[in-house]
């Protein structure tokens, strides 16, 4: 117990010593936090330029170009042509183009069918799918407008008319989200993946200077040569630290910025605590199967960028390819994800948690696969420092 | 004189080329990250986003209404791409259960009245619920369920107005093609930005500064120093370039709308940036590994400021900001529309110009930076 002591101060004291691990653990979250609470502020966007090109010209397409550009979605940019309205679209400019044909209002009322097109450039995600809903939805008005005028002419009372235009209606509910809030949709998952990152960087760093510099004899002589107070004292106090952090993550989180929760903060807390565990856990695997910091480091560097993509909060991993989705389960910030789908999103409790507690706690057992290897490197130093 | 000067400026930077490569190739840490990650990564995360677009979403389906209308409904959403309907219920209870056992990722109901309405020509009501955890689940259910009501709208009736939808570059809204466009260049950029660092942080801790000079210049000959060292780097980026930009989008069946030249000039433009953003920025990191411990967090704040998620249009002005110190945020956002819109030169012009401003400016810093360095060094000298 004296030894574990014995490191817990000698590590402050290196805390200390060296800003790098406060700026490295609190400064960047709080840069990340900020960033990814102010970028998306808006949740959903806003007046997304939409290119028109008309050439009706007449009431009722001024009218259509009217209703969609007082859509909170969209910001009609009228063009003279086509081809002045798709090279702007190719630039990136515009999100689409709709072409009201010649004559249209003429055919409507000839009850000639004009043809209408709108073009999307899908290559921005939300800014196109978006655009795409808007303005089918305005077309379906139109149409719908015009068919009123008709029915009406033919008599038809008010009642029965919307029924004809509109027989089936959808009611979307969006539990947890019913905005459809892109920030908080992202920074819900975003800000605990930088959270694992740090961790899993600072912890690979602070086990690796020790080598780098040599201090490792001095740590081990603290110890009498063992290696578990050595690795556990300084991880006590990591732990303390990213637990801080952490906790603090999920406050602002779901107190603060009040982003929806099903379930309790009690059990998002054991959720970011547990996240804390094994993103540890890796960190001491990592630089114990590869003794020399600036390995360790990029390894560790590659792995935390990945864990982005396979949580699968994006792009589901069941649509991953077969032998990526099994891969997806070594990754601590995958679980914490189906953990807060589960409590967060569906308020399942414990029955529906349970089997990503289970494996956030397997990645306890990694670090002590590598603890004797990481015992020899400590002792004898044996391993290149540069 | 003139020749020899010439000569001698050449030769120089032969010198400072030469030996930035060669401690460039003496660097494991340097090479783990420029060969797995600047050569493994944009085919990795090919393989992970392949498919791209995510199919048959089961929903369970509770059908109060029991009518012919309904199960027809149910059939042809079933048919729909987007949606399965995995299983039938009875109840929203039961639904729900298996909404929460996620074994469906939405529920369908269909109220008692709904074929009543029908058929006295009110408007039925049909609600569903959509699991949030992606927001593919949320969009594959609402698309499927659209494309069946507009469909029941049009049924037997002749609409005033028809359309015509194209969604050209990306018909299917393919997940793979948004985000592959936008960070195959950003690899480059931070390959670039991590190696870079990591080899300008062990020479200060080796306490040669990395901005050595060669000796008989006395000090002189920045410019030499920062092109010789520079043209190292681009050299090797740009070779990895043209294997990210032209070689992994043929190896994993990608579009390749861009003319092949096209893409090469915006190459030039974008590595050549890219050296000077590097060379600047890494005038501050004093200690190897310090980079992945503060900058890591970069790279998918990056990708964000690229504009492919979250439309450039709605950036805060302050992040906008931001987004003009990267060379990426104009580079990618050239590639997407050069590569995958099948733009040209001309259509990127505003990208292409940025970049060159960027370069000359990150130019000239790189270079203040290191005659300041230079300059701290020689005094640490004569100490």
């Amino acid at each position: 117990m004296k030894r574990v002591y014995d490191v817990i101060r000698r590590e402050v004291s290196i805390w200390r010593k060296r800003p790098v691990y406060m700026v490295g653990s609190i400064c960047v979250m709080i840069v990340c936090s900020l960033f990814y609470l102010t970028f998306f502020q808006e949740g959903v966007p806003s007046d997304l330029p939409i290119g028109v090109v008309d050439y009706d010209n007449s009431s009722l397409s001024r009218n259509f170009i009217q209703q969609l550009d007082a859509t909170q979605l969209g910001e009609v940019r009228q063009y003279p042509d086509f081809e002045s309205a798709r090279d702007d679209m190719e630039r990136g400019v515009i999100t689409s183009v709709c072409v009201l044909p010649h004559d249209m209002y003429a055919d409507v009322l000839g009850q000639r069918q004009p043809e209408f097109t709108f073009y999307v450039n899908t290559l921005y995600f939300l800014g196109g799918s978006l655009a795409y809903k808007d303005i089918l939805t305005m077309i379906n008005l139109t149409a719908g407008a015009v068919q009123r005028e008709t029915l009406r002419a033919q008599g038809v009372n008010e009642h029965a008319i919307m029924g004809k235009l509109r027989p089936v209606d959808i009611d979307i509910h969006m539990p947890v989200n019913p905005t459809m809030n892109y920030g908080s949709y992202l920074a819900n998952m975003m800000l605990p993946g930088v959270l694992e990152m740090i961790i899993i960087i600072l912890v690979i760093y602070s086990l690796g200077t020790e080598l780098k510099y040599g201090t490792s004899r001095n740590l081990m002589s603290m110890t009498d040569g063992h290696i578990t107070p050595a690795v556990g004292g300084k991880l006590i106090l990591y732990t303390g630290l990213f637990t801080m952090i952490a906790f603090a993550l999920m406050f602002l989180l779901y107190g603060w910025m009040h982003f929806p929760l099903e379930g309790s903060i009690w059990w998002m807390l054991l959720d970011a605590f547990l996240l804390v565990l094994a993103s540890e856990s890796i960190g001491v695997f990592i630089i114990g199967c590869v003794p020399v910091l600036r390995f360790a480091l990029s390894i560790g560097a590659l792995f935390s960028v990945m864990a982005f993509s396979m949580t699968g909060f994006t792009l589901p991993v069941e649509a991953m390819p077969a032998g990526i989705q099994g891969l997806a389960e070594i990754f601590p910030l995958r679980h914490y994800y189906q953990f807060y789908v589960h409590e967060g999103m569906l308020a399942t409790g414990f029955a529906g948690s349970y089997q990503e507690i289970i494996h956030l706690l397997v990645f306890l057992f990694l670090p002590f696969t590598v603890l004797p290897r990481l015992r020899n490197a400590y002792v004898k130093q044996n391993y290149p420092r540069k | 004189m003139k020749n020899t000067y010439f000569r001698q400026w050449i030769s120089d930077l032969w010198n400072v080329m030469t030996h930035e490569l060669k401690s460039i190739f003496q660097d494991g840490g340097f090479l783990i990250i420029f060969f797995v990650a600047g050569f493994g990564y944009p085919l990795l995360y090919n393989l992970i986003y392949r498919n791209g677009v995510l199919e048959d979403t089961p929903i369970a389906v509770v059908d109060n209404a029991d009518c012919s209308e309904s199960r027809r409904y149910i059939q042809k959403v079933d048919a729909t791409r987007e949606v399965n309907v995995a299983y039938r219920c009875t109840d929203m209870v039961e639904a729900k259960k298996l909404l929460e056992e996620r074994k469906v990722n939405g529920i369908m109901m269909f109220p008692a009245d709904f074929g009543e309405k029908l058929a006295m020509g009110e408007t039925a009501k049909l609600s569903i619920y959509a699991d949030m955890s992606s927001f593919l689940y949320y969009k594959n259910l609402l698309m499927g369920s659209e494309f069946v009501m507009l469909d029941e709208i049009n049924h037997g009736k002749v609409q005033p107005i028809s359309y015509t939808e194209n969604l050209p570059y990306n018909r299917t809204f393919s997940y793979s093609i948004f985000l592959i466009s936008a960070i195959l260049l950003l690899i480059i950029q931070q390959v670039m930005f991590y190696g870079m660092t990591m080899l300008a942080g062990t020479a200060r801790e080796e306490n040669r500064g990395f901005a050595t000079l060669p000796a008989h210049l006395h000090g002189r000959g920045v410019g030499r120093a920062v092109f010789g060292r520079s043209l190292a780097y681009w050299l090797l980026f740009m070779g990895l370039g043209i294997y990210i930009a032209t070689i992994v989008p043929a190896i994993c069946g990608f579009p390749q709308r861009g003319n092949y030249w096209d893409i090469i000039a915006l190459l030039l433009f974008f590595v050549t940036d890219c050296v000077f953003f590097c060379m600047t920025w890494s005038s501050f990191i004093d200690k190897r590994e310090t980079v992945f411990v503060l900058l890591l967090f970069i790279s998918p704040i990056c990708v964000f400021l690229t504009g492919f998620s979250w439309p450039i249009s709605a950036f805060p002005s302050f992040w906008t900001g931001v987004s003009w110190l990267f060379p990426s945020t104009f580079g990618c956002r050239a590639f997407i529309n050069m590569n995958t819109a099948g733009g040209d030169l001309q259509t990127v012009v505003p990208q292409l110009r940025a970049m060159a401003v960027q370069s000359a400016v990150y130019f000239v810093l790189a270079s203040i930076a290191m005659y300041v360095e230079q300059q701290i060094y020689k005094k640490r000298e004569l100490e």
